[in-house]
């Protein structure tokens, strides 16, 4: 079943439905062979009785055996809320191989909706933004919500350029409700710029994650002579050298990457790395161990 | 510069494709999109500035390349122009005549010879030759400096008599073989004497520039000289007054009047002392008599005393040998009694002759050895005895002569002794009624010898014969003929020695010769020429030929001969003194030579008079010969225009241009196309 999660084989699906349930019916077909992970309401433990506190949870089996009056607690199990900001500025129709980075965060979101609102039960809504917002699809889960996230979805194609200000302006706005607030984005900014639009989101009691979608290409580009680069999103030129993609982009890459990830930390939000090559599971997951720490 | 072949220049027009070609490629380059710039910083420019540089390199080497292959075809050349370029031959001709010891000529046209050899251009070749009796080639055309310097620093002052005529050959036969322009350099003293009769003959070819170097620098100085000196060869008596005297002519030339002391010395040993009064520019002569010497050879040497601008011309040296008189064989037919009387008679008036006629019948020749006589004469004797006439034979091929006529016994006999061929026939011009004459006379011939002879050929033709008989010369020299074309005197070399056949007779019946004064001339150089005295008699001129050897002779069984020059050393080596035949006197002074008949003799070699005289070329004459070449005709100009502008062809050059165009080119394209692989 790996092999449904394969973003190259993914690709072929047109239909974000259909990947969407492949990637998920995947995910949880292996999830129930592993033992340490389990989502049913269960048992979590035992606190004495104080006054004020609801007699309806007293053990009283307990109580009859023991004579002391214990309160059985158990793991809550609500209906969450998810939100998936999508970026979809020109950056993310870069590829140096299927998929494109825009179709991989596709991807993601598709199969975090269907996770969400088919396996879950929970509300689950969209922001697509670039310089502003462009789509915005409330978070329910009233019948046909997925179909119109996935309509969404598809209407997200790249244009014009990122500017996380305004939008987030916008995303306080619309999130009134507490729940898990998802943002794909390739994160072309400094990262204490994007930290301290985003961390507003948290603060406000989300539980907030950055998945960062990055081409390989863009980690360990590969220059085999001088080359003049255009950026897709400002249209300008630039002529580049092998020897400087090899070795001074790279450590440029990775100090952004590791600033990204120390500072959303510490913001207290979780950083995820997607690279566009590697499967899909790890988002799923990153997803359901918040759910899971959430309830 | 141009071009032989400009339409080639047409192809210039593929010079489109390689721009064409870079352009494309310059357009191919597509921009790289890429997610953020955020974190790339412009490259080093250089980098891909390199990478520009190189194609343009590139391109530029694929453009010259095409012009190059173009240049090549168009085929361009430059119009060198010769003489201003270094493929003209330098040649340096220098005066070493006897002349050129006047003053300082010779030291000064050597050291100006030798400043234009240092201002020539090194890669310009040179050529020395030295212009004394002979023109001298010294060294072929070389660029080597040193060798020139060398070869014109070892050029010594000769007695020799230049001849410009002789020059003009030389120089024509070496444009024949250097076939490019000579540039000649004559340092001459420019003496008038050496034009030559022709002035032909001095005319350069149109490739020669003249440049004359006048060592004289002015008119010439006054000198007086030993113009000529007559005296005995061989002298008998020193007391017999005809005979015994010393006469020198002493001339001046561009010379006031002058008192002038003339002294001759035998031996190194002042005998006697005259004084002259020479007239300005003239001649006067002065005698010494009698002429007291010693037995054998002597040296002798007449002297002006004072000296001159040319002090080597005061003295003139000649050899008289004093010895007994010479006894000669004349051996006659019993009929004939009269030639011995005349012959004797003639011989004894001779002026220069001494000797002992010794007067025999063919019966009493048995027991005479002819090797004790000087020479002999076989007077119509044509029965010999076989043993004389064998011992005669082995006398003339050791170098032994014999003059041999024939009277009217020839009619009855047709066989000549010795001579090795027979009477054809006997002209009796009597019977006819007409007596026949002299046809041709050979003065060149030693017998016959005569400077001057006139129309009367040197009186021979007051001369009338009666009888001759007629002989097949064969390879005799024919000395005379007679108006019929009867030879009437050969000369045969046999051996060593020569036979003279006079086909009459030397009485006054076969001929009248004998009461012609004619006679006595002829029977006094045939006599001198007989005895060899005229080989070793006076004087010779520098430059001149003796006779060593016949050239009949098998150089195998020849004997050595010997020859010892002024200083004492022997010029011929022991080989070339069993081969050489002939050996030239190339200075002044006494020579010692040993015949190969044994022998001896001392030749005195004065230098040519002519050479005394120091008056230059006129000027104008001078003008004349070096500027020959700008009266040529418009044919010879154009051949010289064709000579000073040669086109040289560059196409070579070029195409060796374009293969290393083409060899960078490779390199590099390969390189740029290894990288498009790469990039691809």
């Amino acid at each position: 079943m790996q092999r449904f999660l394969d973003p190259a084989v993914l690709a072929g699906i047109s239909s974000l439905d259909l990947l969407a349930k492949t990637v998920v019916d995947g995910f949880v077909a292996g999830l129930h062979r592993s033992p340490d992970f389990g989502f049913s309401q269960e048992f979590a433990e035992y606190r004495a009785y104080t006054p004020g506190d609801d007699l309806r949870h007293v053990d009283w089996n307990l109580f009859a055996r023991t004579e002391r009056c214990y309160l059985k607690r158990y793991r809550g199990e609500t209906n969450s809320q998810l939100t998936v900001l999508l970026d979809a500025s020109n950056s993310m129709q870069y590829s140096s191989g299927p998929p494109p980075k825009m179709d991989y965060a596709r991807f993601i979101a598709a199969s975090l909706f269907y996770l969400a609102i088919h396996n879950q039960r929970d509300a689950a809504g969209l922001i697509v933004f670039d310089d502003d917002v462009r789509e915005y699809v409330r978070p329910s889960t009233r019948h046909g919500q997925l179909m119109r996230l996935f309509a969404g979805l598809e209407r997200a194609e790249p244009r014009a350029r990122t500017d996380y200000g305004k939008p987030l302006r916008h995303f306080q706005a619309l999130l009134h409700r507490r729940g898990i607030v998802i943002v794909l984005s390739d994160f072309y900014e400094k990262p204490e710029e994007i930290v301290r639009i985003v961390e507003p989101l948290h603060f406000h009691g989300n539980d907030v994650v950055l998945f960062h979608i990055l081409d390989p290409q863009e980690i360990k580009p590969e220059l085999k002579a001088p080359a003049i680069l255009v950026d897709l999103e400002t249209d300008r030129e630039m002529e580049v050298i092998p020897e400087y993609a090899k070795m001074v982009y790279r450590t440029k890459m990775q100090s952004h990457l590791e600033q990204l990830r120390t500072r959303a930390q510490a913001a207290g939000m979780d950083y995820h790395l997607l690279i566009t090559d590697q499967p899909l599971d790890s988002a799923l997951r990153q997803y359901l161990s918040l759910r899971q720490a959430g309830n | 510069m141009g071009f032989l072949a400009p339409w080639f220049f047409a192809g210039l027009a593929a010079l489109g494709v390689p721009i064409l070609v870079h352009l494309l490629r310059k357009h191919v380059t597509t921009p790289r999109p890429v997610s953020s710039l955020m974190f790339f910083e412009r490259g080093v420019q250089s980098s891909t500035r390199h990478q520009r540089l190189r194609y343009l390199l590139l391109f530029a080497l694929r453009s010259a390349l095409l012009l190059m292959v173009v240049l090549a075809f168009a085929n361009p050349f430059v119009r060198r122009a010769a003489t201003a370029t270094n493929e003209s031959l330098l040649l340096i001709v220098v005066d070493d005549s006897f002349s050129m010891r006047a003053g300082t000529r010779f030291d000064d046209a050597k050291r100006e010879a030798l400043a234009l050899l240092a201002a020539k251009p090194p890669s310009q070749k040179a050529q020395v030759i030295a212009l004394g009796g002979q023109p001298e080639v010294l060294t072929q055309p070389t660029m080597d400096e040193a060798q020139a310097r060398s070869a014109i620093e070892r050029i010594r002052q000769g007695d020799g008599h230049a001849n410009f005529g002789e020059l003009g050959r030389s120089i024509r036969s070496v444009t024949e073989t250097a076939q490019m322009p000579i540039e000649l350099h004559l340092f001459s003293d420019m003496q008038h004497t050496a034009m030559p009769a022709n002035f032909a003959d001095m005319v350069l070819p149109p490739n020669v520039k003249l440049v004359l170097h006048d060592a004289a620098k002015g008119s010439a100085p006054p000198n007086w000289a030993v113009q000529s000196v007559s005296a005995p060869a061989e002298l008998v008596d020193p007391k017999d007054p005809k005979r015994s005297r010393v006469q020198a002519v002493i001339a001046g030339f561009a010379t006031p009047q002058a008192a002038k002391t003339v002294l001759l010395a035998v031996n190194g040993k002042a005998i006697a002392t005259h004084k002259v009064n020479v007239p300005a520019n003239g001649r006067a002569t002065v005698e010494f008599a009698p002429f007291d010497i010693g037995y054998g050879f002597n040296r002798c040497e007449v002297r002006i005393e004072g000296g001159d601008t040319l002090p080597a011309d005061d003295a003139s040296i000649f050899v008289t040998r004093r010895s007994d008189p010479e006894r000669v064989l004349f051996v006659h037919a019993a009929n004939d009694t009269r030639s011995p009387v005349y012959f004797g008679s003639a011989l004894a008036a001779a002026r220069q002759s001494s000797f002992a006629l010794q007067i025999v019948t063919p019966e009493q020749t048995t027991d005479l050895d002819p090797s004790r006589f000087s020479f002999v004469v076989l007077s119509d004797a044509i029965n010999l005895p076989s043993i004389f006439e064998h011992t005669l034979a082995q006398y003339i091929s050791r170098g032994g002569t014999v003059l041999i006529t024939l009277g009217t016994n020839a009619g009855r006999r047709a066989h000549i002794p010795i001579w090795g061929a027979e009477v054809k026939d006997v002209h009796d011009y009597s019977r006819a009624g007409t007596a026949a004459t002299i046809g041709t006379v050979d003065f060149t011939h030693p017998a016959l010898e005569q400077e001057q002879p006139g129309r009367d050929k040197g009186g021979w033709v007051e001369t009338k014969f009666f009888y001759a008989a007629s002989v097949d010369p064969g390879q005799a020299r024919v000395g005379a003929r007679l108006s019929d074309g009867t030879p009437l005197l050969l000369d045969k070399q046999i051996g060593e020695g020569h036979v003279l056949l006079f086909t009459s007779g030397l009485e006054n019946l076969t001929n009248d010769l004998p009461l012609h004064p004619i006679f006595v001339a002829f029977v006094d150089k045939a006599a001198l020429f007989l005895s060899g005295r005229e080989r070793l008699s006076g004087s010779q001129l520098v430059d001149s030929f003796v006779q060593l050897r016949s050239s009949t002779q098998p150089a195998g069984e020849a004997a050595t001969i010997e020859v010892i020059d002024p200083d004492g050393r022997r010029p011929l080596s022991l080989r070339e003194g069993r081969t050489v035949q002939t050996f030239q006197l190339p200075r002044a002074g006494f020579y010692q030579v040993r015949f190969a008949n044994g022998r001896d003799a001392v030749i005195a070699v004065n230098p040519d008079r002519r050479e005394s005289d120091l008056q230059p070329i006129a000027p104008d004459v001078q003008q004349l010969w070096s500027g020959t070449n700008d009266r040529s005709t418009p044919l010879q100009t154009a051949v010289v225009d064709d000579v000073k502008y040669r086109p040289t062809s560059l196409w070579w050059y070029v195409m060796l241009l374009a293969l290393v165009v083409a060899l960078a080119e490779t390199a590099l394209a390969s390189r740029y196309l290894g990288t498009q692989r790469e990039e691809a």
